[in-house]
């Protein structure tokens, strides 16, 4: 038990000293996975949207398969994502693996279809209201879409957060294609993993810590958010 | 405007909700649509409205097919209308935003419909937060700010205050006289499809009676 409890004191002591490794760590998680959020609740949030609100038909099939994809692992992204820039694959040229754009790259893929498939389950239960009233009112197509994302931005915001967590919290993708390398491509739950298998607890509790405090912040800024709406 | 409408069927599954060979809703007039629960009343302001294309026939705008060009020139006010979470002033603004009218026009238009319903102290509120008989007449202001030329009402006026049916009425008399819109009204109320229409027609299960 002492072990666990010491290796607690001392990841409290790394942060309060601002260690220096822990930061630029922490910086680099939070900085690639805001990126790939970003990037991803950009293209899928308008999709999912307007993908909620159209008729067509196939779309229970369609549905089935975005749910699934939700949940799709993060090592298959972050092997597709791999194989795609590896030398010999197709974006070989462009020498992205291990850096932190790949990490980038793969996660926002990792999480494009949570934030689609969340906007598009969103839109189809609640967007068609809107767009109706939308259309009676004059809207166009691209103003009834932006009408529903100002009327559920709450509810976006929720899925733009899920993301996140979804994001910074993944292990998978962002080691096979980051490779965890020290003060280049190493975040939080790449070394926690290393740390780990390494024996070094109190880095890694301290970055689990910190990790918690993230998800803690964002969820807590989106409650009061919601709260004000 | 005039709508006329041919050879009409509706169904859903099975059952034909409407079945109307001929009609004609007549330009500048108020028209009321009476009828049981079920009989397709509102089914047959959403094909008018261009909210449901899924039907047999045709329903024509001024001897033209509804587009999205002819949807932007009528409104439908539901039963339970939505407003938007922004102000009332807002709300009320929405259409002619969406149409690019300027600020200045907009904030006349806007502060005039207020003043027609008499709901001037509910300009700041947010209109999702109103209560039922606020949220109608916020409804219908925002319905008339652009002057469609023609407004369509599904059972506006149930479940609110008589003195609220009472502005709500006004609204839409000085509309139909001032800007000659038709009005194409779903009503249960007899007696409010007497005190506004010029024509009554009854439906029962889908079909034209009177």
């Amino acid at each position: 038990m002492d072990y666990i409890l010491d290796g607690f004191k001392q990841a409290i002591n790394l942060i309060i000293s601002f260690n220096k490794e822990i930061f630029d760590i922490v910086f680099l998680s939070l900085f690639v996975s805001t990126t790939a959020t970003v990037l991803a609740s950009m293209i899928s949030i308008p999709l999912g949207i307007s993908f909620g609100i159209k008729k067509f038909r196939g779309k229970r099939l369609f549905s089935r398969i975005t749910y699934t994809m939700m949940s799709i692992p993060s090592v298959v992204v972050g092997l597709l994502v791999a194989i795609t820039l590896s030398r010999r694959g197709p974006f070989g040229r462009l020498e992205l693996l291990y850096t932190t754009k790949a990490m980038i790259i793969a996660q926002t893929f990792l999480v494009m279809p949570l934030s689609f498939g969340l906007s598009f389950g969103l839109s189809k239960s609640r967007g068609k209201e809107i767009q109706k009233v939308a259309i009676t009112l004059g809207a166009n197509k691209y103003q009834s879409i932006m009408l529903i994302i100002r009327e559920l931005k709450v509810d976006i915001l929720v899925n733009v957060a899920t993301s996140f967590s979804r994001a910074i919290s993944e292990v998978g993708a962002v080691m096979i294609v980051g490779g965890n390398i020290k003060y280049h491509t190493r975040v939080i739950t790449t070394t926690i993993s290393m740390m780990n298998s390494m024996g070094d607890y109190p880095m890694a509790i301290a970055l689990g810590i910190i990790l918690l405090l993230i998800s803690f912040i964002v969820h807590s800024a989106i409650y009061s958010y919601s709260k004000e709406d | 405007m005039e709508i006329q409408i041919k050879n009409l069927a509706k169904t859903y599954g099975e059952k034909k909700v409407l079945d109307i060979e001929s009609l004609n809703l007549e330009r500048e007039k108020i028209t009321g649509i009476i009828g049981p629960n079920g009989s397709g009343k509102s089914t047959l302001l959403n094909i008018i409205a261009g909210l449901d294309d899924k039907y047999d026939g045709q329903v024509l705008y001024n001897g033209e097919l509804i587009d999205s060009d002819i949807r932007k020139k009528m409104t439908l006010v539901f039963q339970k209308a939505y407003l938007f979470k922004r102000t009332v002033y807002k709300n009320i603004a929405y259409p002619l935003e969406v149409r690019g009218v300027k600020e200045e026009k907009i904030k006349q238009k806007v502060l005039e419909l207020l003043k027609i319903l008499e709901i001037e102290d509910l300009k700041m509120k947010i209109g999702s937060k109103l209560s039922g008989g606020e949220t109608q007449k916020v409804a219908l202001a925002r319905g008339l700010v652009f002057n469609p030329e023609l407004l369509l009402l599904d059972e506006p006026t149930s479940n609110i205050d008589p003195e609220y049916i009472e502005h709500m009425e006004k609204a839409i008399l000085k509309y139909n006289k001032e800007n000659k819109g038709t009005v194409i009204i779903v009503t249960h109320n007899i007696n409010q499809a007497k005190r506004l229409c010029d024509n009554i027609i009854k439906l029962e299960r889908g079909r034209v009676i009177n």
